[in-house]
């Protein structure tokens, strides 16, 4: 079927933004949403939107169940995350200073609309840079156990980037990853992890685990996506800084973007909230301030530039279903090659390029893809 | 409702290539697309009863088996399988091209509907009463689910039992699909039930030789019709072992259900309750056989109702 239009990752955008928009959906443009949802794991979201819009009653039957399916793991989901948080916050990290939790585990916690429907697959906890080993090695008496265990990916992890080599629960096999910054000490400019540290709020009913301000909370996710090499969820991780975005201008009004902008330059990642911003406005139609329009367009790359890579964001968010792999492919190699232009200083990306390419031991697929790798094993 | 037999072969392998297929198994529809003749000549041979729908009516999963890109088709063909454009599996030989399709089914049922509770399991009824079978592979579930289904039970399901989360009564859903045999099966099935469809044998899989069954027509045209649980077998195939069944406890068959879903935990505490449900209403047996002939009569017994008894 050649046909995919309108364009299945806009129908979804479309969908999350204005979910009455899926009333309008033929079955044949429910068949893509579909996929790129689930490639996205955005599907919960759509049913939680349908939901609060009131249009999930009319939607087709047989589309739906899908949306909803995915909202009921995410529920489950969202329960073993809370209570494994529960288990390190009561845990023997109480003897250091209280990390906080990001991403996934802090939208959850923080009870955070783009938290509904969300399945996340790890935790994330912000330790100071001092104490992440002292945390690493107390958590080890609770059951989390170091992964890439190699020579190369150990140095690769403590001395170039950002987070230790991520833990794993000997039991329940959850993975934990500790951070002592957002982007890693190699990347193209240094941000101050201090400030988040020292910005901090509680969570109710948590003794130790705090939440970043809620300026921080966005713009890790931008920060986060925006030096990612690999876009395969860009879509969703767009989405939540579309969501958070909305909701926290809701709250405090225009104030919150100038909190955002102010504190984006003082961590000097401006640049790359510039483009998230205008991936949110092109695919969710996010409504941005006059005021921080002027602002935020200091920060854009020059004209040529800006135009290649605005080509290049919006294929790379496409999913898979789509009327233009090719040239989506194309755009996800490029997002590709400038994640890691910008983790790493040439010379030194040049010997991991090098490394990965010819030395790094072959790997397997991850863990839910070896499992499937064999068709045999599913008949 | 056009059937894949009424579309005849020309429009079928047409709308194959241009991945325009749609076929209905059950509450799943399935968007396929394949230029191998392989897989239109599969399709029209096992799927002949089945349901055909228009690609505007909207499919669950869109699927395409096709040759890899490149020089070596030419000299040691394979296939591949995609899943909404994303490849799954590592290649097959291109003479597997059909079961691969079966394979990836499979595989997008088990690992993408969340919507219904999955056990891999086989699944028949009878008088509205469902059967469920389940088992891991090698256990003899999908021989002895083929020989029931030629014996006058309707087939839910070989490989996927689906049980309906959002109504408040407990049932199952099949999708009277082909059931998948291998080696020595195949000729076990061939010599009951003379009259059952089976395609060509694919050899030298990792399974060795495997064929399919083609479901009977009744079991493909009531796909849509629920059974409500009421026993729950765990077939164990054991060579020269008399038939024997015998009551399992409901400790024991509530753990035996929830070792062979797919979604259990990821369904959390829904699938918990769900599973009770099927517990309470049904009882677990467990059955040890060898012989058909002997495993099908204590069946009988037990949909009509009489005490089960053993061989």
């Amino acid at each position: 079927m050649k046909n995919w239009q309108p364009d299945p990752t806009q129908a979804l955008c479309d969908g999350l933004a204005q979910p009455a928009s899926l009333l309008e959906r033929s079955g044949r443009e429910w068949t893509a949403m579909l996929a790129v949802g689930r490639e996205n794991l955005l599907l919960g979201a759509l049913w939680h939107r349908a939901m609060e819009a009131g249009v999930a009653e009319r939607l087709p039957e047989w589309a739906a169940r899908h949306l909803w399916g995915a909202a009921l793991t995410a529920e489950t989901n969202a329960a073993a995350l809370r209570w494994e948080l529960e288990q390190l916050d009561s845990g023997l990290i109480r003897n250091l200073t209280p990390p906080l939790v990001l991403k996934g585990g802090a939208y959850v916690l923080a009870g955070l609309p783009n938290a509904a429907g969300r399945i996340a697959a790890d935790i994330d906890l912000l330790f100071r840079r001092d104490e992440v080993e002292r945390a690493e090695a107390v958590l080890f008496y609770e059951g989390w156990f170091g992964t890439h265990h190699s020579a190369y990916d150990q140095r690769y992890y403590r001395q170039w980037m950002h987070e230790l080599p991520p833990l794993q629960h000997v039991k329940r096999g959850t993975t934990l990853d500790l951070h002592h910054n957002i982007l890693p000490a190699t990347f193209a400019v240094a941000v101050d992890p201090e400030r988040l540290l020292s910005a901090a709020r509680p969570i109710g009913g948590m003794d130790r685990l705090q939440l970043p301000a809620p300026r921080h909370l966005v713009l890790h996710a931008i920060v986060h996506l925006f030096s990612e090499t690999d876009w395969d969820r860009g879509l969703r991780d767009l989405y939540d800084i579309h969501t958070l975005i909305e909701h926290y201008e809701a709250q405090h009004g225009v104030v919150f973007w100038e909190e955002l902008l102010n504190e984006a330059e003082a961590l000097q990642v401006a640049w790359l909230m510039e483009p998230a911003i205008r991936c949110c406005q092109h695919r969710f139609g996010t409504l941005v301030p006059e005021s921080v329009e002027r602002r935020l367009h200091d920060h854009a790359a020059s004209l040529p530039a800006r135009w290649v890579s605005r080509r290049m964001f919006h294929h790379a968010l496409n999913g898979r279903v789509s009327a233009t792999p090719w040239v989506d492919a194309l755009a996800r190699a490029l997002v590709f090659l400038r994640g890691h232009w910008l983790k790493m200083p040439p010379l030194l990306l040049a010997r991991h390029l090098f490394y990965k390419a010819f030395l790094a031991p072959r790997e397997d697929d991850s863990g839910e893809d070896r499992a499937a790798a064999n068709p045999q094993q599913h008949g | 409702m056009t059937s894949v037999a009424e579309l005849g072969y020309a429009d079928l392998s047409g709308r194959l290539a241009a991945g325009c297929l749609l076929v209905q198994t059950g509450p799943v529809r399935s968007l396929l697309k394949s230029r191998l003749s392989s897989v239109a000549e599969g399709l029209w041979r096992l799927y002949a009863d089945h349901r055909v729908i228009e690609p505007e009516d909207g499919a669950d999963f869109f699927c395409e088996v096709r040759e890899p890109l490149g020089l070596r088709r030419f000299y040691r063909p394979q296939a591949l399988f995609y899943a909404d454009r994303k490849n799954i599996f590592k290649p097959l030989p291109r003479n597997q091209a059909f079961p691969m399709l079966e394979w990836g089914l499979n595989w997008c049922i088990g690992t993408q509907v969340k919507h219904f509770l999955l056990f891999h399991a086989a699944c028949l009824e009878k008088n509205g009463r469902a059967l469920i079978m389940p088992a891991p592979p090698e256990s003899g579930k999908s021989t002895l689910c083929a020989a029931l289904a030629c014996s006058g039970w309707r087939l839910l399901s070989d490989e996927a039992t689906l049980v309906d989360l959002a109504s408040s009564e407990v049932r199952v859903l099949g999708l009277s699909r082909p059931v998948s045999l291998k080696n020595a099966s195949i000729d076990v099935i061939q010599a009951i039930a003379p009259d059952a469809f089976l395609s060509e044998r694919c050899h030298d899989t990792l399974k060795g030789s495997v064929a399919h069954m083609r479901p009977p027509r009744d079991s493909v045209v009531r796909a849509n019709e629920p059974a409500t649980p009421a026993w729950v077998v765990f077939p164990r195939y054991q060579p020269q072992a008399p038939a024997v069944l015998t009551e399992r406890s409901e400790g024991e068959t509530f753990m035996g259900l929830a070792r062979n879903s797919f979604n259990y935990a990821a369904l959390g505490a829904r699938a918990f309750h769900r599973t009770v449900d099927i517990v309470e209403q049904a009882q677990g047996y467990d059955f040890r056989y060898s012989r058909l002939e002997e495993a099908i009569p204590i069946f009988e017994e037990l949909a009509a109702g009489s005490h089960p008894s053993s061989v």
